[in-house]
């Protein structure tokens, strides 16, 4: 019997899945070659022994921890067809719309003249402040600034805490966590800008959550509010 | 009192009910806490990663689709979230296994403490990818559909790599052990 096969069969027999003429075939090849047996039996002392690791108990904060970095909002229903469906629909309509527009315009001689448009782009790369929370009646304290780079959302926190400080992050269906926060010294060990990817200018609130040694220590909501 | 099923729970949060997502919590707080520490043979990071597949399963639970059970989402996201961090350390981070040298053999294997470290040591030696499956089948006893379910892949192609790890999980006992 080839290798792999007689691997197979012993794995399979491990697993409660041979069926009779397996069986028979794999007790042909025990019989006849003691290596298939030396093996089978280190095989099977190390799957009972993987099977016998117990399970270790989570550590006691873990379920307070969670609750208490929940988004304030609870998550909406999926959509159904019907209302996915018309969403669609709309987009595509509006999608046709707004091309045909284009099109019109520029079929209409409406394009204006390349001295008309230049420069008005370069002053939106600028970072724009949103919305911006004052920290002070707690063991965190400082600003937390939510800007936009173009169509990009980011967070500035400049914080200031007696212990490293983790920082939940949640909103608009993304999560992450930024983790110890001015764990070393020095004036920027409380400051740092991350992008928020993913994260929409919709008018969803960004929750954040502030932990030191893994208990919730206070909480902050920004919102980048439509139109800004 | 009957306990309610994943299902109702889940339409309960989504319903804005925060107790049911508790429960949910409670129920499977242990095993993906035990899920990452085996993937990751690190207690905090396994904690962090706890937390986080919690936090994303209750942002994204407008997603799941109830035709699939909800302990392999749940699962798949632990896992990928697991595999996530061990991609983000530096080499000089991965656990090594040298402290496993002069560990016990397979034919040693049965016996307590000893044995559970010789499988921790020996399992941080195989790819991340491979101890997944190890830890998914003998550590949450999973069906091979469920494997199948979390990781994505085709029933066959889990089997191979179970059979694989194993397979490397003993040589790497052998070549480590006294035998």
């Amino acid at each position: 019997m080839a290798d792999a096969a007689r691997l197979a069969l012993i794995h399979a027999e491990i697993d409660g899945e041979l069926d009779a003429r397996q069986r028979a075939e794999l007790a042909r090849s025990l019989l006849a070659d003691p290596e298939t047996r030396a093996l089978r039996e280190d095989l099977k002392r190390l799957c009972t022994a993987l099977d016998g690791v117990e399970q270790v108990e989570p550590p006691a904060q873990l379920l307070t921890n969670v609750l208490a970095a929940l988004p304030r909002s609870h998550p909406m229903p999926a959509q159904s067809w019907w209302s996915a469906t018309v969403w669609r629909y709309a987009a595509t309509l509006a999608g046709v719309l707004v091309t045909g527009a284009i099109v019109f315009a520029l079929l209409d001689g409406q394009r204006p003249a390349a001295t008309d448009v230049a420069g008005t782009l370069a002053g939106q790369r600028a970072a724009t402040t949103l919305d911006t929370v004052q920290l002070s009646d707690g063991p965190v304290a400082g600003r937390v600034t939510l800007t936009r780079d173009g169509a990009d959302l980011g967070l500035r926190l400049e914080l200031r805490a007696s212990a490293p400080v983790d920082v939940f992050v949640a909103g608009g269906g993304y999560t992450f966590r930024i983790n110890g926060l001015g764990r070393q010294d020095g004036p920027d060990a409380g400051r740092r800008t991350v992008a928020l990817p993913g994260f929409r200018m919709d008018g969803q609130a960004v929750n954040l959550t502030f932990l030191m040694a893994g208990q919730e220590v206070g909480r902050a909501t920004l919102k980048a509010k439509t139109g800004q | 009192m009957n306990e309610e099923d994943d299902g109702t729970l889940v339409r309960r949060c989504r319903d804005g009910d925060r107790a049911a997502f508790e429960q949910l919590v409670i129920r499977y707080q242990k095993a993906v806490y035990n899920a990452a520490l085996r993937l990751l043979r690190d207690a905090e990071e396994a904690r962090d990663v706890a937390q986080t597949t919690f936090l994303k399963v209750f942002e994204h639970l407008a997603d799941y689709d109830p035709s699939f059970k909800f302990y392999s989402w749940i699962y798949r996201i632990a896992v990928n979230e697991s595999l996530n961090v061990l991609g983000r350390r530096r080499p000089h981070e991965q656990i090594s296994g040298e402290e496993a040298d002069g560990a016990p053999g397979p034919d040693r294997l049965i016996e307590g403490q000893e044995a559970r470290r010789a499988i921790e040591d020996a399992l941080m030696r195989i790819s991340p990818e491979l101890r997944t499956v190890i830890v998914l089948r003998h550590f949450m006893h999973l069906s091979y559909q469920d494997m199948g379910e979390i990781l994505v892949l085709p029933e066959k192609t889990v089997k191979s790599r179970l059979y694989s790890a194993r397979q490397l999980l003993r040589d790497s006992l052998v070549q480590h052990g006294a035998t």
